[in-house]
């Protein structure tokens, strides 16, 4: 078994219209036996930001430490909140300092940027960034996470366009989109409201960890709008 | 399952789906071959015919996967010959799973699913390991892309998972045109996250009037 796997994990980040929602399992394993069930990875770093870390429970720890550290002393000269963008390059920076002994740590990075602008990202190990304007996912469960979220995420909306405009049952997202002549990137307009986005990080990310043995026992869901933050426990199979 | 320095095996990627309703069963797999990260064939067909009702899909090594449907269907044709009738699906299964522990010492490198219509006309869907090892399910995925599908199906499917105790062994209650639409669904969502899935799904839909099939296109990247 791969140190990344030694504690299992699953953490997952969406984003919505003017919102976006961050996910994680709630379990912590020494390989295949269960230590906690409550297990916190996904931190605050301040009020638009949050950090979910999968991998290596040591290294989550520490380098949300380390993190926070150096959000404070930021805090402290800038007089300021640091911005997603720029969270996410000191991420980067932190991660690659240790390129020759690694955190074994993959970090999902969810905040509201200027004007309220959703932001999410995900890095490997040792700090490669990978912008996405869907959705990122990280930990164990990472390919069952890449599917559900594949398939779930904004099924709705588009289906509901797609009937607005009058197209026939039995289309996929590809073929709709191709019948209305949109660029798939113009179909990121159309983003997911608060309580929908909810539901579908919730699904996706309960399905998955469904498929693997080493995340689970519940789930963590964070709900960042730019007035309010709503935090809910799902209860899943607790196995 | 690590292949490199293997030279008797090798992956040929992709992935298969099937799902079995009330009295119809779908079958999907895609069309492209592939060899390391190169593409031999974009239009290779993974699934095959046993019998009128019932037919099987397969992902691996290619290579083993003709050779098995060549063995069954001889099979299959002295039983025709001793029983003057088709196999059903069921038996088909267990000879499947016969056939595949026969070699199991030097086994054949396929992940079979067998679909098709049981004595009772309703949908049945038999999941196999490597070797031979067999379970009556709802629906199931094998191949590189099954990761990312499989928990989509279980929540989409609406009917017991098998990850539920006690074993409950029931179709869905969709219709056929809302499972054939998921399928479709499952198979964009697995072409952009999977390298192996792509080109073209090939659809068959088993019912009560035969089998109808279904081409679709998917990304070729």
């Amino acid at each position: 078994m791969s140190i990344f796997e030694y504690n299992g994990s699953a953490v997952v980040a969406m984003v919505g219209k003017n919102c976006f929602a961050i996910a994680s399992d709630r379990r912590l394993g020494v390989n295949l036996q269960t230590i906690a069930t409550d297990f916190q990875r996904i931190f605050k770093i301040h009020d638009k930001l949050y950090i979910g870390l999968s991998g290596l429970a040591t290294d989550v720890q520490t380098l949300y430490q380390r993190l926070v550290f150096r959000h404070k002393l930021y805090q402290l000269r800038e007089e300021r909140d640091m911005k997603p963008q720029t969270f996410a390059s000191l991420v980067s920076a932190v991660l690659y300092e240790k390129r020759f002994g690694p955190y074994l740590c993959m970090p999902v990075i969810a905040g509201l940027g200027e004007d309220d602008v959703p932001f999410i990202c995900t890095m490997d190990c040792i700090g490669a960034k990978e912008l996405a304007k869907d959705f990122v996912v990280s930990g164990t469960a990472s390919e069952s996470l890449y599917g559900a979220c594949e398939s779930m995420y904004k099924p709705n909306m588009v289906t509901y366009y797609f009937e607005a405009l009058g197209l026939t049952h039995g289309k996929t997202m590809e073929q709709g989109a191709n019948c209305i002549g949109v660029q798939k990137e113009n179909q990121y307009k159309l983003l997911e409201e608060p309580e929908e986005l909810f539901e579908t990080i919730s699904q996706a990310l309960l399905s998955s960890v469904d498929r693997d043995c080493l995340s689970g026992w519940g789930g963590h869901v964070l709900l960042v709008t730019p007035t309010e933050v709503q935090e809910r426990t799902l209860k899943s199979r607790m196995d | 399952m690590a292949l490199r320095g293997n030279w008797m095996y090798e992956n040929n990627g992709g992935t298969c789906v099937a799902i079995a309703g009330a009295d119809y069963c779908v079958i999907a797999a895609d069309t492209r071959l592939s060899v390391g990260y190169s593409i031999y064939t974009r239009d290779y067909s993974k699934i095959c015919k046993l019998a009128d009702k019932c037919v099987m899909a397969s992902s691996g090594f290619q290579g083993d996967l003709k050779a098995l449907q060549k063995n069954l269907a001889a099979k299959h044709l002295i039983y025709q010959h001793q029983h003057n009738k088709q196999m059903s699906c069921p038996a088909m299964a267990q000879l499947l799973s016969n056939t595949l522990y026969y070699k199991r010492f030097f086994p054949y490198y396929t992940f079979n699913i067998l679909g098709g219509l049981d004595s009772d006309e309703k949908g049945c869907v038999f999941t196999y390991d490597a070797v031979g090892s067999y379970e009556r399910v709802g629906y199931s995925a094998h191949g590189t892309g099954a990761g990312l599908i499989i928990p989509v199906l279980d929540n989409q499917l609406k009917s017991p998972s098998p990850l539920l105790l006690p074993a409950k062994d029931a179709v869905t209650p969709l219709s056929e045109m809302e499972a054939v639409d998921l399928v479709k669904d499952v198979f964009a969502s697995a072409t952009e996250r999977d390298i192996y899935t792509g080109d073209k799904v090939e659809i068959l839909v088993i019912n009560a009037s035969g089998i109808r099939q279904e081409l679709m296109e998917l990304r070729k990247d």
